[in-house]
């Protein structure tokens, strides 16, 4: 059982602007001998030269810049699917801005130790780009990367691709239909159609807790793991228990001398049914592809049906908590331990954890859950509220990603210079989560209500990439200058998808990152994988305010 | 007391942890106590640091059964507070000589008994059950106890800590006097009947059973260290004056239950109900310790070092 895929289940490219700036400052600190691509701030961004002298689209380059008929941020996985469809399309006039050095996105930055998918490597792949090869059920983090590098060379992508290329603005130009990207390095980059591909997962997340920047050990997050630390011999605090910890927690008491694991919520853990993949399957998928469809169709329907426990309140919602009841019970013998790892919400509610080793990892010797809520981080360790300081060498923030509900990763200003950040600062819309009003020949993956909760992420996205490409092709044929959805059509669509949210176990009542500070479910899906194709799968044009060029 | 804003309190009991650390507890006073307090002075903690211990586990089960975040994650703190007091009292034990290597006091056998119902039972309780038994003890026990220790004992390094064990306690207490009064508002017969409908559940007759006991234990214990049994008299009386000032608290039919049995508590006079529990109090003072099932594993939870590096 798992939603999405796992921790890292989306690519990362882009900066997002700081919006706590309280706390930003700190955690700057913390992540800047770790994370190569710091965040920009909204401001710093918004500080970069703008002048209208340079060239026909009206802006001073350092390059000048060439019009491409699309411009895609991220080459993670829904940018660089976004380049094959296009391809596949007869499209071939894009670019690709990567802020990276290489492709990857998510699979590239989170390459912790355990770091795995949830969701089985036949689904979670395109079905375009089936890969008959995969190692084992459940994919480690390195061989999804391998699969991506691949999808690049055998699409020959490489040369469309910029990289270091760091978006920290972009505009669109009425006058000209043009969308202007500008990067970090002062490269300059404009399209007639502009896809976000940066993906909602691609910036990390630091706790909001006092005294962050005063730890004298060593500070590592999931999603920028340091693999020259040596963990032989050391006393090591994990702070978070989601999906990127149950894997971590397992591979680090292998290592450390001891590990105190820190959680704040118990989550549902289920039994994963991993398997290394035999060489006959191997073999009998790639001689006749046919049979590595009708797996990957079992196993889309399979998940499915999970939608159906942990989407809504059924009975089903009991059987699964009753399946995540005795596999704790089946793991846990220890009374007290058993009800600190109880959850005390509707399963689905949080994103549901899929692990077998996560629970023994635990009451291994040199290994502690700690339920106390912490006080503050200490020069030496983590104070927590029972009054002790649990001293460590070195503290892993597995506290997951800094996920956009409200704002976006970098400024984006629609019809009249209006930032998207600000159109969103009560909740983000759009419709169909791939189209904003205001925001003319633009394309979002994994935009506003596109979050699966039981299905692989690769199903939705395939979905989004064919919309986009519908659209996009539409804009060029025709040769559009604008092409921006209606705001009834927005309007009337988020009125439905909220009214089926509050029908959902993710609105009944837990905090998780699927929803704002003020409750509002931004993040989410409220139906099956078929119903979100379904919808994808319809391109209106009458739903669009059209304008010739 | 008036009833308080709880998003305002948790806010400010966020802002007012304390860790051990912040004591010296190899400062100089630990002389000041005498050979004659001493011994009695030992049991005394012991039993203090175990009333903590239980209040942090119910602290627990209500953290669990809130029906409000804000309420949930007071609890939570709550019960971190609780245990936080447990591990201060317990460095005081250490501080003056009376832990051996990693000894931990035994509890007696009252609260051994409480311990046992609490693991076993108090999740399944009614939230409004341990709104009103909580804020009681808390009055009662702690509150007589820790006052009696600071009037008997000279030692600084006591004295701080408790004027942070109280600081803590008083702001428990406002949550615990707000709820009470939360949960009386315009209540219904009907409503204020199924309220007390749990009182025929056998699992809380158990507790009962267990609580009945151990404040007539605690009242012993008190009398043998030489305070005036008064002293808990006056914290039970307070129980009764600030959970019935507002007409809201009033109308809790599970304060007018504690304040009734609190007041037999009191009368001495009463033989209807002292002679049987104190017959329950000598009744399980016999029960052997190995007839009781494993204590749970919280109670190994407990620590006087400030700081740990091992797991």
């Amino acid at each position: 059982m798992t939603t999405r895929s796992k921790t890292p289940n989306t690519k990362a490219t882009t900066t997002k602007p700081a919006r706590r700036a309280s706390t930003a400052a700190s955690k700057a600190n913390i992540l800047k001998t770790n994370v190569s691509n710091t965040k920009v701030s909204k401001s710093n961004a918004s500080k970069t030269p703008r002048k209208n002298t340079a060239n026909v689209i009206g802006i001073e380059s350092r390059s000048k810049p060439k019009l491409a008929s699309v411009v895609i941020i991220g080459a993670g996985f829904a940018g660089i699917g976004m380049a094959i469809r296009l391809q596949q399309s007869g499209i071939k006039d894009f670019i690709i801005l990567e802020r990276g050095s290489e492709v990857g996105g998510t699979w590239r930055d989170n390459q912790y130790p355990g770091a795995a998918c949830d969701i089985p490597s036949n689904l979670y792949s395109y079905s375009f780009a089936q890969n008959p090869n995969w190692s084992k059920s459940f994919s480690g983090s390195r061989e999804i990367l391998d699969y991506i590098k691949n999808l690049v060379k055998e699409h020959n992508l490489e040369s469309y691709i910029r990289f270091n290329c760091n978006v920290v603005d972009t505009e669109f130009h009425e006058e000209g239909g043009i969308w202007n990207v500008t990067c970090e390095n002062g490269n300059h980059y404009c399209g007639r159609a502009m896809v976000m591909a940066q993906g909602p997962l691609s910036n990390a997340s630091l706790p909001n807790i006092e005294g962050v920047e005063d730890f004298e050990g060593h500070k590592i997050h999931s999603a920028r793991w340091d693999h020259n630390y040596d963990f032989k011999g050391k006393k090591v605090a994990v702070i978070g228990t989601g999906a990127s910890a149950v894997q971590i927690i397992p591979e680090l008491i292998k290592e450390a001398e001891h590990v105190k694991v820190f959680q704040r919520t118990a989550a549902w853990v289920m039994p994963r049914p991993d398997f290394n993949v035999p060489n006959w399957n191997k073999a009998l998928f790639s001689k006749i592809p046919a049979t590595q469809r009708a797996v990957r169709n079992a196993l889309y329907l399979g998940h499915e049906a999970m939608a159906l426990a942990v989407i809504w309140n059924s009975p089903l919602t009991r059987v699964a908590e009753k399946i995540g009841a005795a596999h704790l019970k089946n793991q846990v013998k220890d009374k007290w331990l058993r009800r600190q790892l109880t959850p005390n919400y509707k399963i689905g509610c949080k994103r549901v954890l899929v692990s077998n080793d996560y629970y023994p990892a635990l009451q291994q010797e040199n290994c502690k859950l700690i339920t106390w809520p912490i006080n503050k981080i200490s020069a030496s360790g983590i104070k927590t509220v029972e009054g002790i300081e649990h001293q460590v060498d070195c503290i892993v923030f597995a506290t997951g990603f800094d996920v956009c509900k409200s704002g976006t990763p970098f400024p984006v200003r629609g019809l009249e210079g209006v930032e998207l950040s600000e159109r969103w600062a009560r909740g983000a819309k759009a419709y169909k989560s791939i189209s904003v009003t205001g925001y003319p020949n633009l394309f979002m993956i994994f935009g506003p209500n596109s979050g699966p909760g039981h299905n692989s992420a690769l199903v939705y996205m395939e979905s989004q990439l064919d919309y986009a490409v519908k659209g996009i092709s539409k804009i060029l044929s025709e040769n559009l200058k604008l092409m921006d959805v209606r705001s009834d059509k927005q309007r009337r669509f988020n009125a439905d998808i909220q009214r089926r949210l509050a029908k959902t176990n993710w609105n009944s009542g837990c905090k998780s990152w699927y929803l704002t500070e003020d409750g509002f479910n931004a993040t989410m899906y409220p139906g099956f994988a078929s119903q979100f194709k379904a919808q994808m799968e319809k391109f209106k044009s009458t739903d669009y305010r059209i304008v010739k060029a | 007391m008036a009833s308080i804003d709880l998003d305002k309190m948790l806010e400010k009991v966020k802002k007012t942890q304390w860790s051990l650390d912040e004591i010296d507890w190899d400062a100089p006073g630990a002389e000041l106590i005498t050979e004659e307090q001493w011994p009695k002075l030992k049991d005394f903690m012991a039993d203090l640091m175990w009333i903590e211990h239980v209040g942090a586990r119910a602290f627990a089960a209500m953290a669990k059964k809130a029906p409000t975040d804000t309420l949930r994650e007071l609890y939570s703190y709550f019960h971190a507070e609780e245990q936080r007091h447990a591990n201060a009292e317990m460095a005081l034990m250490r501080r003056w000589g009376m832990l051996d290597g990693d000894e931990i006091p035994e509890p007696n056998i009252n609260l051994r008994l409480v311990i046992e119902w609490l693991d076993r039972y108090s999740d399944e309780m009614p939230y409004y059950v341990l709104g009103t038994v909580v804020p009681m003890l808390e009055v009662a026990l702690d509150g007589a106890l820790c006052k009696f220790l600071l009037d008997t004992v000279d030692d600084p390094v006591c004295h701080q800590a408790f004027e942070k064990i109280n600081g803590d306690e008083a702001r428990h207490l406002g949550v615990g006097f707000t709820v009470m009064e939360m949960q009386g508002r315009g209540k219904s017969t009907i409503k204020a009947m199924q309220m007390v409908a749990p009182l025929l559940d056998p699992r809380l007759i158990l507790g009962i059973a267990s609580y009945f006991p151990l404040l007539n234990k605690m009242r012993d214990n008190i009398v043998a260290m030489g305070l005036p049994e008064e002293r808990l008299y006056d914290a039970m009386r307070k129980f009764e004056k600030i959970g019935g000032r507002t007409e809201d608290g009033r109308r809790n039919p599970w304060f007018q239950i504690i304040k009734h049995h609190g007041r037999m508590v009191i009368n001495r006079s009463n033989s209807f109900y002292h002679v049987p529990v104190d017959a329950l109090v000598r009744l399980t003072g016999r029960i052997p310790r190995r007839a009781l099932p494993a204590v749970p594993s919280w109670v190994y939870e407990l620590t006087d070092k400030p700081t740990s590096d091992v797991v």
